[in-house]
């Protein structure tokens, strides 16, 4: 069975019994209520690496998470999974993520880490920057190694941080230009946990901005993003 | 749950960089790692706040600026004593003893910290030992480490001597020979003889010292007196000898030596006598001796002689900072051989001088007053008189003010310029009887104008150097009276001790000033020595050493005693870094100055150095509470 094969969804993936037990028990897990505040509930922010900027054909090849309960990011609360790869990224690809290819090659077998990530996440919403682009490879990763659509509670601070701040929204683009607006440093840029870590800093610095504009749910949060997408798109 | 090996190893790579985590086992840092929480405070926000229940937290700062404020009704951001960077842990006093922090804390930029669970911070105190170590004893600790750094720097230049660091237990050669106080001289004489020792320590029947005697006192009370060798030794030797613990080091040792002029000392413990140290003992510890230099003092008859042992003292100064020698008794050392040297001058001096018939005392002002020398201190001096029957005040001024002059002058030769305030004993003004002076310190307390207050913060640290000392005491108990009876004056002393503030920035670690230089006497010495002298004239102290007049505040309770100890180690560590400077410059053959760059310390010191401000800044806004000083 290629990796193509897989791609096109041609055929099933094969998950062990034991594995095809745990996926069951995760999608068994309640769905969390959107309106429960975010300052006493758990999130999980979340960052990728993938072997290109192409969304159909790229793949993913790690995954950095940590997650914020009761408004703390949680240092042993966190996530960090490179999948093995049968091919290896090219050169390029690697000086930007760092993964080299002995770790691609090395890494957990691409079901296992799929899994795992879901148990890591349980049901609780996820936070990026840029998220349409983490969110697009984990559904793909989802689909193509575990057989199912991964529908998830999505928030992206790159159209939050700005309809929070509209006066910055001009000259604050990156995910760079908002950690130097908070003063957020970052241990390895472009490594998937260090970028998901400085997310993470991020969300909680546009906490006070929130609470000033009543945002204080994953619902808020929601609204808050769709609305600034749409004027963007009108402008 | 399991912390991603890369955080741990981000967060280990960040923590390692600051004291204590740099020196924590592995261990117990990832175990620290792995219970840590992160939490964001906004500018302005309030991270913790005075209350009664005990702080559940420990915090180190990731990233960001946290600012202590002492009291919240005065909380604007000119009222934070406390200024925390990246790195360093809060509120480890609150934490050690289980209560409420006293300071409102406040995040001073966006700031992230790191945040342990107050039980999971108990545990690691007992974990680890130099967590519990810095947490119990911060500044104490890192002057420690600072101290190993200066001893490792000086120890190729003295590696031959010995440390005059070292106990005296670690120093005493054998055990003393002793006899009973009725022992007869002959039998004391010959047991002398024949075990060829300079001196017999006599005991009591339960071996506690009472009584010394050497080969000096055979001469002059035995051979000249033309004693029988039948009395017993009791009847000459000298009583109450002066004995120290085991544990006293011997700088201590020569100190005491140098001051009092003896040649053994005994070391004794729990009332027994444990051994005998001589000055040959400590002499072969250091080339320049401080007894050497004090007994070349003493004899000098000339100024080239003084000149020398100037010298001398200077090169002693360099070898204890060698050897590690704290800051206090090194000042110590410094001010009592400065004292010995203008002693002799003034003998010398008064030899055939009409002044010989005059009772007047040698005034130490200022630093020297407070004992606290360096290498680069100007002269401050004066003189207090007593006016025989029927001579007027102006009389005995003329008689005196040549011979302070020639004395100001020699002075200058050896290496302690001419104040260029002219506060010195040949300036008519500071040339007085004593009812001049009260009359003058009166004036000074009534008016509190300008001149006056400056002038109060020299002469008010007046100590008795030479001379009739009943004359400088008599001064003293009057001020002791004066200077409490007059809060206008304390407060105008508070306000402008005020004006002069530890230069700690709000957003980088020091304001500097000309050519990126702390001025460290102006800036890091006055602000205590201000503090401590108007606190000591307010509650009637007599003491005019800083770190006395701190000591004496804690134990009047008029100052925490914590807290008197975090601003004395403070004070000691500025000085340290002072006479280091001063050290520096000297080798190269530089003028000496109090600017330090703070780029050229090293990160301990800096941080130390910015500990020690905050010290500062702590103890000024205790002046500015008691004082009700509005900044």
């Amino acid at each position: 069975m290629s990796w193509l094969t897989r791609l096109f969804g041609l055929e099933k993936p094969v998950l062990t019994p034991a594995q095809a037990a745990r996926l069951a028990a995760w999608r068994a897990l309640p769905e969390p209520d959107m309106r429960d505040p975010v300052a006493a509930s758990r999130y999980v922010v979340v960052d990728v690496e993938s072997s290109g900027l192409n969304i159909a054909r790229d793949r993913l090849i790690a995954i950095g998470a940590v997650a914020v309960v009761n408004g703390r990011i949680l240092l042993d609360d966190g996530l960090d999974i490179v999948l093995q790869q049968a091919a290896v990224s090219d050169k390029d690809n690697i000086l930007i993520h760092g993964i080299g290819g002995t770790l691609q090659r090395e890494g957990v077998p691409p079901a296992e880490a799929m899994l795992t990530f879901l148990e890591y996440l349980g049901k609780d919403a996820l936070i990026a920057f840029h998220a349409s682009f983490d969110e697009a490879m984990i559904r793909r990763a989802v689909k193509v190694f575990l057989g199912f659509r991964f529908d998830h509670v999505w928030v992206d601070l790159a159209h939050v941080a700005p309809a929070l701040y509209p006066r910055l929204a001009a000259r604050k683009r990156s995910l760079d230009q908002w950690m130097a607006q908070f003063g957020i440093g970052n241990f390895a840029r472009h490594n998937a946990l260090a970028d998901a870590l400085s997310t993470a800093e991020l969300m909680l610095a546009l906490g006070p901005a929130m609470r000033d504009k009543t945002v204080l749910n994953m619902r808020d949060m929601r609204a808050l993003e769709r609305a600034h997408r749409h004027n963007n798109m009108a402008m | 749950m399991t912390t991603p090996y890369a955080l741990v190893a981000a967060t280990l790579d960040q923590l390692t960089r600051y004291a204590p985590f740099d020196q924590m086992a592995r261990e117990h840092l990832v175990w620290m790692i792995e219970r840590l929480k992160v939490g964001y405070y906004a500018k302005g926000e309030v991270v913790l706040a005075p209350g009664d229940a005990p702080v559940d937290t420990f915090y180190v700062i990731k990233q960001g600026i946290i600012l202590g404020e002492q009291d919240v009704v005065r909380a604007q951001e000119n009222a934070a004593w406390l200024e925390l960077h990246e790195g360093e842990c809060f509120p480890l006093g609150a934490l050690m003893s289980k209560r409420g922090v006293t300071s409102t804390y406040r995040a001073g930029t966006d700031t992230f910290c790191y945040e342990l669970a107050a039980a999971d911070f108990r545990e690691l105190i007992k974990a680890s030992e130099p967590f519990s170590d810095f947490c119990s004893r911060r500044i104490a600790n890192l002057l420690e480490q600072s101290k190993e750094v200066i001893q490792a720097q000086y120890a190729k230049s003295t590696s031959e001597q010995q440390s005059m660091s070292s106990p005296l237990s670690a120093i005493i050669r054998r055990e003393p020979i002793t006899c009973a106080p009725d022992t007869s001289l002959r039998e004391v004489l010959e047991i002398m003889h024949g075990n060829g020792i300079g001196s017999m320590v006599a005991v009591d029947g339960e071996r506690r010292p009472v009584g010394i005697f050497t080969l000096h006192d055979v001469l002059s009370r035995v051979a000249l007196p033309g004693l029988s060798l039948d009395e017993p030794l009791a009847t000459v030797m000298t009583p109450d000898p002066y004995t120290m613990p085991p544990h006293a080091f011997a700088y201590e040792a020569a100190l005491v030596m140098a001051r009092h002029g003896f040649r053994h000392i005994l070391v004794e413990e729990n009332g027994r006598l444990k051994g005998l140290i001589s000055e040959k003992d400590l002499f072969s510890l250091q080339r320049v001796g401080l007894r050497q230099i004090s007994g070349t003092i003493r004899n000098a008859v000339s100024m080239d002689t003084l000149k020398g042992s100037a010298r001398d003292i200077r090169q002693l100064a360099h070898n204890m900072m060698a050897q590690g020698v704290a800051a206090e008794q090194l000042t110590q050392i410094i001010s009592t051989l400065n004292d010995l040297l203008t002693c002799r001058i003034i003998e010398l001096e008064l030899q055939d001088s009409p002044v010989r018939g005059i009772e007047f005392c040698w005034l130490a002002l200022g630093s020297e007053g407070r004992l606290e020398q360096t290498l680069n201190t100007d002269q401050d001096n004066g003189i207090v008189f007593n006016p025989d029957d029927g001579m007027d005040a102006d009389a005995v001024r003329a008689l005196v003010l040549p011979f302070a002059k020639r004395v100001n002058l020699a002075l200058a030769e050896c290496g302690f310029p001419l104040c260029n305030g002219q506060v010195m004993a040949s300036n008519p003004r500071w040339c007085l009887s004593l009812a001049e002076w009260q009359d003058t310190f009166a004036g000074w307390i009534d008016h509190g104008a300008p001149m006056d207050l400056l002038h109060s913060t020299i002469f008010f640290d007046f100590r008795p150097l030479y001379g009739a000392e009943h004359l400088a005491g008599a001064l003293r108990d009057w001020l002791s009276e004066a200077a409490p009876k007059n809060p206008r004056f304390l407060h105008q002393m508070a306000v402008n001790a005020l004006r002069n503030r530890p230069p700690l920035g709000l957003v980088r670690d020091f304001v500097t000033g000309d050519g990126h230089t702390l001025d460290l006497k102006l800036n890091g010495i006055t602000p205590f020595v201000d503090a401590a002298r108007i606190f000591d004239l307010a509650s009637g102290g007599r003491h005019t050493n800083t770190v006395g007049r701190l000591r004496e505040l804690a134990e009047m309770k008029f100052l925490n005693e914590q807290d008197a100890d975090a601003y004395i180690q403070a004070f000691l560590f500025i000085q340290l870094l002072r006479l280091r400077l001063h050290h520096g410059q000297c080798e190269r053959g530089e003028a000496l100055t109090n600017k330090v760059d703070p780029d050229s310390l090293n990160h301990l010191d800096q941080r130390i150095l910015k500990e020690a401000f905050r010290q500062a800044r702590k103890l000024q806004t205790k002046l500015e509470l008691d004082y009700q000083v509005r900044s």
